[in-house]
């Protein structure tokens, strides 16, 4: 195209020179959001070594406060629950649970899913119909009541809640995966690569794999919302971990209508760090997918 | 239409599969005879136990092999019956307790679902007609942390609100109230499950919207002199409607999952307490009615989204 056929182009190139600036830009936001997200897993990973009450103890003071729970003070900064427990470090030490849930099952499913996608999308053929066929099996279950009939099933360990939120993400990941790898099969590197003899385990390792990792980790982030979230509401129906407190289970010790009309912290603080975990991952991960440009994203 | 009945028949296919499945899981990893006679199922000395168990046995062909009580348990699902209760004496039946507790789930999702459609119009006009402005950045906004508040928080700040410190809603429900007052009850719990639906709803409108008010017609209008607000409500929302019908159908299975736990926050005894009690007196056969009725639901209604979107645009006719 010429300046003589385009006489407005130069002012286009310059406006579109400008837009991708501003949008290869993260923003104070998106460092804001990771901020939150490096302190919560940090508090969480430290917890035994950080000078926290322990979330186990009950700190009953019958003669200077009376009954318990105690509303928030200097002493507990969020206050304690029923049994009289400093709800400030049960938060921390139930992040530990939370965040691990989370982020296992979103690693178990990028494994599976990702990798059955990515040759999915390189090999096509038969493989490629079949995992796509088992994937929109997969995604045309309502996921929570897959979620329900397993966890009420098995033994609720932090392993099998886990790992039921990661089958329950395969397939979104697989989906992903599968469309970055077919579009990427046909770039001219992988052509090259195939026309230099390289081996298809090599061209897949090599060539497809940071590609495709690239635009997925934004979906890393929102899953791990998500499966964060899902350990929350199986908390609810009473099917999270049994052994341990999750965020979800403090939510719902404090979710009875007397206990939230007389101590609304109790359920309050959990949510607060639920919410605010929930939406730094979001943010962070809108902002990636912004960023990387990718259009074709849905879980 | 080919296409429509191949669709069909995976349909059902997935159907059988899910049942198939969730049967296998009950009577492999729990033990049906264990959940109907409590401990006496271990006590095969006593020959009053035995006799127990073997009326058991006989009574829920758990003596029969395992496929033939899945078809069994299939041909009186097809039919309506859910079958006998994993309890000593059965009672009531699992149609019974479903008939009882699936209008209460259902209307609970009809409410949200309109709710949400309600709040989700205006909302999108506005902030599509002034996009890019204070107000659409607010909007944007709010809908990014409504989003991000998981459907549990959301109602336990909206029961602490508006019914512990306004009292404007009762605490539960309560089935021998007048329908007036139980329809009350139901209103904050289908608030719950609208208000993140009407944010995704409100981006889909506010984005379709932007793109239809660039058009000629639009510009037409406004040139005849048609007031603003009769362009937007008049001219430009129908045709912008689009990708919303197409997640309000997407968002009506995925409700359903929202519905159960929502239902335990406020106290409404529909499917999702149902199967909660279930799963902990490990009464299987309601879990499974259970778990059918949702997943044929669901992949019906994605049917038929699938189905109606097809006659809408033709070109997503294969």
């Amino acid at each position: 195209m010429t300046a003589v056929d385009e006489p407005r182009g130069p002012d286009v190139t310059i406006e579109a020179a400008e837009g991708t600036v501003a949008e290869k830009k993260l923003g104070w936001g998106f460092w804001l959001a990771i901020a939150w997200l490096v302190l919560i897993i940090g508090l969480a990973a430290l917890a035994p070594w950080l000078p926290l009450k322990d979330p186990d103890a009950n700190f009953v003071d019958i003669q200077g406060k009376g009954r318990p729970p105690y509303s928030p003070s200097g002493d507990h900064w969020m206050g304690t629950d029923q049994d009289a427990r400093d709800m400030f470090s049960r938060i921390i030490y139930g992040a530990r649970v939370s965040l691990v849930v989370g982020f296992a099952a979103v690693a178990f499913g990028f494994v599976i899913g990702g990798t059955i996608g990515l040759v999915g999308g390189f090999v096509r053929g038969w493989f490629d119909r079949l995992s796509s066929f088992v994937m929109i099996v997969l995604l045309s279950f309502p996921a929570l009541i897959l979620a329900i009939l397993i966890t009420s099933l098995m033994e609720r360990s932090l392993f099998t809640i886990a790992l039921t939120l990661g089958i329950l993400s395969i397939a979104p990941v697989s989906r992903l995966a599968r469309s970055a790898s077919l579009v990427f099969s046909e770039r001219e590197f992988v052509t090259a690569a195939r026309a230099m003899g390289a081996k298809p385990s090599h061209i897949m390792i090599r060539e497809l794999l940071p590609n495709v990792l690239i635009p997925m980790s934004a979906l890393a982030l929102l899953g791990t919302a998500v499966a964060i979230v899902a350990e929350g509401g199986l908390a609810f129906l009473g099917l999270s971990v049994e052994k341990g407190s999750t965020w979800g289970k403090l939510i719902l010790i404090g979710a009875d209508s007397r206990t939230l009309e007389n101590s609304p912290w109790v359920s309050f603080g959990p949510i607060l760090a639920l919410f605010l975990t929930v939406m730094a991952l979001n943010y962070a991960g809108d902002r990636l997918r912004d960023y990387f440009d990718v259009r074709e994203l849905a879980l | 239409m080919r296409s429509a009945l191949e669709r069909l028949a995976l349909v059902i296919l997935l159907l059988l599969a899910v049942s198939l499945l969730t049967f296998a899981a009950m009577n492999l990893l729990g033990d049906p005879l264990f959940n109907i006679l409590g401990p006496v199922a271990g006590d095969t000395e006593n020959p009053e136990s035995l006799a127990k168990i073997e009326a058991a046995k006989e009574q829920y062909y758990l003596d029969r092999p395992f496929f033939e009580r899945w078809l069994r348990w299939l041909g009186d699902f097809v039919r309506g019956d859910f079958g006998v209760r994993f309890a000593s004496d059965g009672q009531p039946p699992v149609t019974d307790l479903i008939g009882e507790r699936l209008p209460r789930s259902l209307l609970l999702m009809v409410m949200a679902q309109a709710m949400a459609v309600v709040i989700a119009i205006p909302w999108g006009i506005a902030a599509a007609s002034r996009a890019n402005k204070p107000v659409d950045k607010i909007s944007t906004f709010s809908s990014f942390l409504l989003v991000s508040l998981p459907g549990f928080a959301l109602g336990l700040l909206l029961k602490f609100v508006f019914s512990i410190k306004l009292g404007w809603f009762p605490l539960a429900y309560n089935a021998g109230n007048p329908w007036t007052e139980r329809l009350h009850a139901f209103v904050l719990p289908a608030l719950t499950l609208a208000l993140p639906a009407a944010a995704v709803y409100q981006r889909l409108l506010r984005t379709d919207l932007i793109t239809t008010l660039q058009e000629d017609f639009i510009l037409m209008a406004r040139a005849k002199g048609v007031k603003r607000r009769s362009v937007l409500f008049r001219h430009a929302l129908r045709p912008s409607m689009f990708s919303m019908i197409t997640v309000f159908g997407i968002n009506a299975g995925a409700l359903i999952g929202g519905a159960l736990i929502v239902e335990t926050i406020f106290e409404i005894p529909g499917l999702g307490r149902a199967i909660v009690e279930a799963i902990l007196r490990e009464d299987f056969p309601v879990v499974l009615a259970i778990v059918m009725i949702v997943a044929t639901a669901f992949v019906v209604l994605n049917f038929l989204v699938d189905l109606f979107y097809s006659l809408l645009d033709p070109r997503v006719r294969t």
